[in-house]
This record gives C-alpha cells, sequence and structure tokens, in this order.
C-alpha cells in the first residue's frame, strides 16, 4: 500500500470520525463509539467515497453499475454506486439487512420494474450494451441474465419443463436439443445423477436443496452472461449448502456470478471479490482475500469478523 | 447468580405481579358459550338443510310406487274405485251436516261421538280418475261414510296417453271390435301378448310424424324461405327468381313425394293398432273400451309382488327420466327438461367461465392497482346482488329484442314477420345466465390469481418470460383449481335459477329439442327449450290436474337437486385430479 493510497483511503474515515465529534458518542453510546463514526456519516446522509481497490480495475467487467441511485417512493434505497462484476468470477454482496443488496440485485434483471414505486438515476451496462433506457428490450435483456432467489420457486411442471423453461418460452420446439440442454444444465446444478429417472415428476416433490439446485440449473440453461444469487442457501440445510457451493465453484470462469450472501464464511470460501454495503451504499470492494484479511476500512474489518450487529 | 435468585420469589410477591382474580373475567373469556353458539348455529343449518332434503327425498322417491287400488261404497251411492293418495282429518260445519241427507248426518255425527267435545273424523282422498266418465281426477270420501272398502284382485291401473289413468277391472279383450277373450285372467294374458307389439308400432308412427315429417316439413319451410329471401332481394319474375322458382318445385316434389310415403307408413301402423281394444269395466259397472295403443303401461296393482312392484317402480323411472311429457305435463317423463337444464348450464359455462377468467386476469394481472380498478370491483361485487328477475328483464330488452331483432333482420328477413332470434330461446337463456354466474367466476378467479405465489412470477419474468407467456404457462396452470371452484358455484347457481328463464325461453313445452342430429346445423341456439327449474313451477302452480301433479313435483325437484349435485361431483372431481399436481407444494 502507497502512502498516497492510505491517505485516499482513510480521508473518509476520518472526515466521518471529525464530522460526528464527541456528541454523536455520547448520544448513542456504546455502539457508536465501537464502530467508529463512518457508519454514522452515511446514516447521517453526509457525502462519502466508496473505497474500491485498484487490483478490480484491471478485471474484464461484466456488469458495470455508474451513480446508480433508487428510491421505493420517495425513501432512497440505493445511493450513488459505482462498481463493476468482473466476468468469469463470483462477486458477493455483503452488508447488513435491509442495506439495499437484494435491490441492487434485482436492478441488474430489472426486476424491480414489476414495483410501481421505484425510480432510478444512473446507469448500468451489461457487456457494454446499457440495461436501462428507453430503447431496451427488458425481456431480451433478462434472457441474458439469470437468476436464482432466496426461496426455491420451482415452476408448477414436471422437472423437464422447469430446466428447459426459458427454451420453451423461445419456441424451441427441437427434441433433442431440448433434452440435451436439459441434461447439460442438470448436470451443470450437480442434479442430475438424482433426477435422471424422474425427470417427468413435478418439481414440487423435490427436496428443498434439490428445488434450489433446480432453480440453478433453470437459470443457466439459458447460457447467461451473468447469474444473480439472491442468499441462495439461506433456506438449505448445511449438507444441501455444500453442494450449492461447490456448485457456484464450478460455475467459476464458465459463468460470471453476482451474489448476496449474510454467511461470511461463504463469502469468503466462494467468492474472488467482496463488496460490502451499508444503508445503500457501497462502502468498500476489492478482492476477497483483502476485503477479509486486510480490508482498508475499520467498518468493514468490524462487519465481517463479526464485531458489528 | 445470588443476586439473581434472591430477587425472583421477591417478584412474584410484589404487588404489580400477582396473579389476577379469576372469577371476576368475563363471560366470553371462557370460550364454552361461543362453543355452543357456533355449534347450536351450525346443528340448526344442518337440521334445516336435511330436513328439507328429508322431505324431497321421501316426497318425491315415493310417486312412482304402485299403489294398492281400492274399492269403496259410500252411504251416499258413490262407489270409487282407485288409489288413497292421502288422508286428513276435519270437524265438518253444523251447516254441512244440516244440508246432508239424515242418515249420512247421522252416521258422521256417531263418528264424531260428543257434540260439546266433537272429534275429528278422517276423509280419504281417492285418485279414481277415468276422467271421461265422471269429469274428476280425485274424490274426498268420510271414512264413516264408506260401508264397503274391498281390494279387488283384477283391479288395474291404466296409463293412458291421454285423458289421465283408468281404474277398472279387465273385461275383455276385442280385436276388430269383436270380443275373443272373456274374464280377466284370459284378458290379461292376451293383453300381456299383445301390448308390447301394439306399443312399439305406436312409438315408431309417432317418431315417424314428429321427426321424419318434421324434417321434411323443415326442408319444404327453408325452400319457401329461401325463395322468399330472393324475392326479396332480386323482385319477383327476375330472372334469378324464376330459377329459384323452379329448384323450389322441384323440391317441393320431392318431398310431397316423401311426405306421402311416410304418411303411408304411419297411416298402415295405426290402421295395426287400431284393430286391438280393451274392454274395462269401472267400479260402478260401466264398460268402456279403450284402444290398447293408448295405454301407455297396465298395473294390476293388487296382485304384484315385491319385484313386481319394483319393476313398475324402475319402468316409471324410465319413462319419467327418458320420454316426453304427456298430459299438460302431470305424467310421462321429462327428458326434454332434463337436457335442455344440461345443455343451457353447458352453454352456460362455456360463455361465462373464459369470459370471467379473462376479466379476471386483466383486473388482477394487467389493469395498474388503483381507484378505478377498486371501482370496478365493487361494481362487480355488487352484480351478485342484483335480484335475478333483473337479469330476466335484461336479457329480454338487451339479447332478445335488441340484438336478436339485428340478427333476424340481417340475416333471417326472410322469416319475418316470425322472430327466430328475436324472442327467448336457449341462447339468450345461457347468455342470460353466464351474465347472472358472471361475478361468482370473477371473484373466485380474482382469489385464484392471487393465491399464486409471486415467487413465481418473478423466477418466470427472470427466465425472461413475458407478461403472457407468464400467465399462461405458471399463473393459468397454478391457478386453475381455484377457477374450477369458481365454475362449480357459477354451475350450482345457474342450474337451479329459474326466475329469468321465464322470461329468456324456457316453455312449458317446447316441440323440438335444441339439438337436433338429423339435421343440419344439429344445433339450434334460437328454439325455445324447457327447463327442470321451470317444469317445477309450471307443475306446482300452472296445473289443472293439481294433485296429480303434486307428487310430481317433489319427483322434479329431486331429479334437479340430483342432476345439480352430479354437476358440481363431477367438476369437483376434475378439480382434484388438477390440484393432485399441486399437492407436493403445501
Ligand atoms: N418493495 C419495496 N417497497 C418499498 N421499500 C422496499 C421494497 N423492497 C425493499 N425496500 C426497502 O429497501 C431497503 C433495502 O431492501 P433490500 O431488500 O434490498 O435489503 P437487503 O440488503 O436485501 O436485506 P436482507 O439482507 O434482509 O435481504 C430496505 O430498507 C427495504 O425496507
Ligand atoms: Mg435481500
Amino acid at each position: 500500500m502507497t502512502e498516497i493510497e492510505k491517505e485516499k483511503v482513510i480521508l473518509p474515515h476520518q472526515a466521518a470520525r471529525q464530522g460526528a465529534g464527541d456528541q454523536a458518542v455520547t448520544q448513542s453510546g456504546h455502539t457508536s463509539a465501537k464502530i467508529g463514526g463512518l457508519f454514522e456519516a452515511i446514516s447521517e446522509g453526509r457525502p462519502f467515497q466508496s473505497v474500491l481497490h485498484p487490483e478490480l480495475a484491471s478485471q474484464e467487467p461484466v456488469v458495470e453499475v455508474e451513480g446508480f441511485n433508487l428510491w421505493y417512493g420517495s425513501t432512497q434505497a440505493l445511493h450513488d454506486i459505482t462498481f463493476s462484476v468482473p466476468k468469469g468470477r463470483v462477486t458477493a454482496l455483503i452488508g447488513p439487512s435491509g442495506c439495499g443488496k437484494s435491490t441492487l440485485l434485482r436492478s441488474v434483471n430489472r426486476m424491480n420494474d414489476l414495483i410501481d414505486s421505484v425510480s432510478i438515476e444512473g446507469s448500468m451496462s451489461l457487456s457494454g450494451d446499457p440495461i436501462y433506457g428507453r430503447s431496451v428490450d427488458v425481456i431480451e435483456l433478462r434472457k441474458r441474465i439469470g437468476m436464482v432467489f432466496q426461496k426455491p420457486n420451482p415452476f408448477p411442471m414436471s422437472i423437464f419443463e422447469n430446466v428447459i423453461y426459458s427454451l420453451r418460452i423461445d419456441g424451441v420446439r427441437d427434441r433433442g436439443l431440448l433434452n440435451q440442454v436439459c441434461e447439460e444444465s442438470l448436470r451443470g446444478a450437480g442434479l442430475w445423477d438424482e433426477v435422471k429417472d424422474r425427470l417427468k415428476s413435478s418439481a414440487l416433490a423435490l427436496s428443498g436443496g434439490q428445488q434450489q439446485r433446480l432453480c440453478i440449473a433453470r437459470a443457466i440453461a439459458a447460457e447467461p452472461e451473468v447469474l444473480l444469487l439472491d442468499e441462495p442457501c439461506s433456506a438449505l440445510d448445511p449438507i444441501a449448502t455444500g453442494k450449492v457451493e461447490d456448485l457456484i465453484e464450478d460455475l467459476k470462469g464458465t459463468y460470471s456470478v453476482l451474489m448476496v450472501t449474510h454467511n461470511m464464511q461463504q463469502a469468503s470460501r466462494v467468492s474472488d471479490n467482496t463488496a460490502f454495503m451499508y444503508l445503500g451504499r457501497l462502502v468498500e470492494y476489492g478482492p476477497t482475500d483483502q476485503v477479509f484479511l486486510g480490508p482498508r476500512l475499520k467498518e468493514t474489518e468490524d462487519y465481517v469478523t463479526g464485531r458489528f450487529g | 447468580m445470588t443476586l439473581i435468585v434472591s430477587e425472583s420469589p421477591d417478584r412474584a410477591n410484589a404487588p404489580g405481579r400477582r396473579k389476577r382474580d379469576r372469577r371476576r373475567s368475563s363471560l366470553t373469556a371462557h370460550g364454552e358459550p361461543m362453543v355452543w353458539l357456533t355449534g347450536g348455529s351450525l346443528a340448526l343449518c344442518v337440521a334445516m338443510i336435511v330436513g328439507l332434503l328429508g322431505l324431497v327425498l321421501y316426497q318425491g322417491l315415493g310417486t312412482f310406487w304402485p299403489q294398492e287400488i281400492v274399492r269403496l261404497e259410500a252411504a251416499d251411492g258413490r262407489v270409487l274405485l282407485g288409489a288413497i293418495s292421502s288422508r286428513s282429518s276435519y270437524i265438518p260445519e253444523e251447516s254441512l251436516l244440516a244440508s246432508l241427507p239424515p242418515e249420512q248426518a247421522t252416521l258422521l255425527r256417531e263418528a264424531m261421538g260428543d257434540p260439546s267435545d266433537p272429534q275429528p273424523i278422517e276423509r280419504l282422498l281417492v285418485r279414481s280418475e277415468n276422467y271421461e266418465l265422471t269429469g274428476s281426477h280425485y274424490n274426498w270420501i268420510d271414512r264413516p261414510l264408506v260401508v264397503s272398502e274391498e281390494r279387488p284382485t283384477w283391479a288395474l291401473c291404466l296409463e293412458r296417453t291421454e285423458k289421465g289413468r283408468f281404474y277398472g277391472l279387465p273385461v275383455a279383450f276385442l280385436v276388430d271390435g269383436e270380443v275373443v277373450e272373456e274374464g280377466p285372467e284370459a284378458t290379461w294374458k292376451r293383453f300381456g301378448e299383445q301390448h308390447p307389439a301394439v306399443r312399439r308400432r305406436y312409438l315408431e308412427y309417432r317418431r315417424l310424424e314428429k321427426r321424419d315429417l318434421g324434417h321434411v316439413n323443415a326442408d319444404m319451410e327453408e325452400a319457401r324461405l329461401y325463395l322468399r329471401s330472393v324475392a326479396l332481394s332480386k323482385g319477383e319474375g327476375s330472372a334469378a327468381w324464376l330459377d329459384a322458382k323452379a329448384k323450389f318445385d322441384a323440391r317441393e316434389e320431392i318431398n310431397r313425394a316423401r311426405a306421402a310415403e311416410i304418411q303411408g307408413r304411419i297411416d298402415e301402423l295405426k290402421g295395426a293398432n287400431a284393430a286391438f281394444a280393451l274392454r274395462m269395466r269401472t267400479g260402478d259397472d260401466r264398460e268402456v273400451d279403450i284402444p290398447l295403443e293408448r295405454i301407455v303401461r297396465a298395473v294390476p296393482a293388487n296382485q304384484l309382488s315385491l319385484a313386481g312392484k319394483l319393476r313398475v317402480y324402475g319402468s316409471r323411472w324410465r319413462e319419467f327420466l327418458t320420454d316426453d311429457p304427456r298430459e299438460a305435463n302431470s305424467e310421462g317423463g321429462v327428458w326434454p327438461a332434463i337436457f335442455g337444464t344440461l345443455l343451457m348450464t353447458l352453454l352456460m359455462t362455456l360463455m361465462v367461465v373464459p369470459l370471467g377468467v379473462i376479466a379476471a386476469l386483466y383486473l388482477h394481472e394487467y389493469a395498474k392497482q388503483g381507484f378505478i380498478v377498486s371501482l370496478v370491483r365493487i361494481a362487480v361485487n355488487n352484480l351478485a346482488g342484483v335480484p335475478s328477475i333483473v337479469f330476466g328483464v335484461f336479457g329480454l330488452g338487451f339479447f332478445c329484442y335488441i340484438i336478436g331483432s339485428s340478427i333476424d333482420e340481417f340475416f333471417f328477413s326472410a322469416r319475418l314477420p316470425n322472430p327466430t332470434y328475436g324472442k327467448g330461446g336457449i341462447l339468450w337463456a345461457s347468455l342470460t345466465l353466464a351474465l347472472l354466474t358472471l361475478p361468482v367466476v370473477i371473484v373466485a378467479t380474482e382469489e385464484a390469481l392471487a393465491a399464486v405465489p409471486n415467487s413465481m412470477r418473478e423466477g418466470s419474468y427472470a427466465c425472461g418470460a413475458t407478461k403472457w407467456q407468464t400467465i399462461r404457462r405458471i399463473i393459468l396452470p397454478r391457478a386453475q383449481p381455484g377457477i374450477m371452484t369458481g365454475a362449480i358455484l357459477a354451475i350450482a347457481r345457474g342450474a337451479g335459477e329459474v326466475a329469468p328463464l321465464m322470461l329468456v325461453g324456457a316453455v312449458k313445452l317446447a316441440p323440438d329439442l335444441p339439438l337436433d342430429l338429423g339435421r343440419f346445423p344439429y344445433l339450434f341456439p334460437e328454439r325455445s327449450f324447457m327447463h327442470l327449474g321451470f317444469h317445477i313451477y309450471d307443475l306446482g302452480f300452472q296445473s289443472q290436474n293439481s294433485e296429480a301433479a303434486k307428487p310430481m313435483v317433489y319427483t322434479t325437484t329431486l331429479l334437479l337437486i340430483a342432476i345439480v349435485v352430479a354437476l358440481n361431483l363431477s367438476a369437483i372431481w376434475i378439480r382434484a385430479r388438477l390440484r393432485r399436481r399441486f399437492r407436493a407444494a403445501r
């Protein structure tokens, strides 16, 4: 770390400390004193600069986010987010509950369009193509992005039909192709051996872990450019979680993954890069080992070591 | 540690923490009265439903059971031969007693006992029929006036195609006016031999008259209308008209020949039947010859074993379910009404379910939720509270008179001034009931749509599906059981509705079914139809022979309930099959 970088990193930290002053510390007592003034600065809405590790600049981006703001009605949920998801790597989003991780993730494939009250500002792009814009075809865009939700949501149809759903809606009828895609996707999701004999039976009869891997198979069947995972393991037991983690490990390289997780071990195990968010702002973003072992901000360290909250 | 241990008993004893006095709590806090209230209400509901069903079952099932035939001789000289259909008791007025001949009055007075505390006397309602001789179907007789009562072994109850039943004793069997058998036993035997063939011939020529001749007539009518429409559009005497006239003449020629041929066959069958007759003696010893073909069924009620009674019972039920009505609907079957009810309900379901589902889809999936949508929703719900007769008035005014008349003007102008669609018919009736049941379907479908988890919608959108693809592939299959519930409710409501039908096409006697597989285009949606609900109303309140109609009211009610139950059960069965797919989800 050079002197200049250090300064740049510490600046907002110190500014927050100075700005917050002794008054804030005495008012909110113990916690605030312990985690320091940066969080307080954020909660008071003072301007603040995200800390982006320079190593990331060299990685080829697949999703780029530029000055992104999002409002639910009149409450702002995302503040001036700027970062990029590198290609072929796993990027983890961490942060306390309600900090806007899901909101950010859902902004990438424009799932927030379904909520009437949402309004946005700023720009995002997928492999150089704008995501927000008047001329963007949302349906086509979503076909390039796969998403897996916190709770497994298989469709009320057979396992086979679930996997090839994205091909069905494209009107693909070629039986051979459908079978091939189904097998490849299920193999990719590590589910093939468990379900290959009952592809025609209902997907709802699978266990929770199998359902979640089925959802991943469904997402990768469309060969998306980026895969969004919103806490994919939160409804699963440790064994199923392990399987899904192994799977994400395997997807690395082939797919670019942006995942939300509350589990620090999981983030440190499977991700290449980690972004830490707080109250709608991106606080620190860098290679996972750096974020976990040598974060630039004391607040990040507090959070990843569990000393916060 | 020590601190905490010593603290807890302290707390329990503190005044604020003391257990409150239970005895002062309110009655509802105990819960027991509510159990009684709710349970009692349920019991009341069940009792009312069971009572209604029990009455309908008891009365409806008994109608076709063959009753014993009794011969009663009264002190006033009347002789009644027939079945006792009901009993009641009354206390005769003094003025009535005074108007009777003295010996009869004495009999009644004796039966009443002490004049200061008169006992009611029993009277019997005897179904003695033989309308052409007596001018009445039923007769009351006071029990004390009955001087002799017997059950003649050979008494027969004849169900005839017209003029009601006939009660009497078989005397002789006649062929061409000549007595060929005499005495009840021989006559009965001969009757059993001849009757089925006669009956078959009768049904055959009736079918020829009704269906084959009907088709010929319809064809002739069609040709005439075509000629008329050519005359209207091209002018009489024009080349096109002359051409059409030539064709018409040829067609008429063919039809005349066909009609003559059919008529010949009918006459032949009629002639073969005319020879046979049954000579019967009534209770008061008058003899009547009854043509054999007029007898639908002869029941020697007093000789029947249980198996024989069951046979008669079954045969009457079969006739009821499969035959046309006769005797102003109070006898015979209700097949046209069953058919009309089912067809109308089917048409209604075919119209209301797609319409309601599509409307609900728009309301729930497409429309932006807000004031206007809430307003529409409230309006739809209120539609369910509009009296059904109002729908009938609307159907008559809008469907029959406005839409129907326009159709007539554009497509059936040759038939005017006779309306084709501009009057009540099964299509308009189904549409009216579809409108009536629309709120049910919309509300049920909206509920079903709301029950589809949002996560499924999001999953589908995230795969790049459009709204319609999501609806068709995810939401509708998932909502199907709920939509079926709506359809079931609509069917139950629609099949039992009568009031609006009286205005838009249900009639007491429809000459033809709305479906005729022998004639293009097979389904005639403009025809009026018979409906079980209307049939019940007509039997119960419009019938001349109301005593004979009463048991039929119950039986028809029973049948209507059975049909509604059957429709519901089949819909529930389909829904259960659909649900099986989603069972694992719960
Ligand atoms: N549909 C919505 N309408 C209004 N506000 C919303 C909506 N969805 C989320 N929010 C708000 O936006 C903020 C961010 O929510 P978000 O779901 O993105 O948090 P999160 O980081 O995913 O939290 P968690 O870890 O608990 O899932 C929260 O304050 C939340 O209350
Ligand atoms: Mg979330």
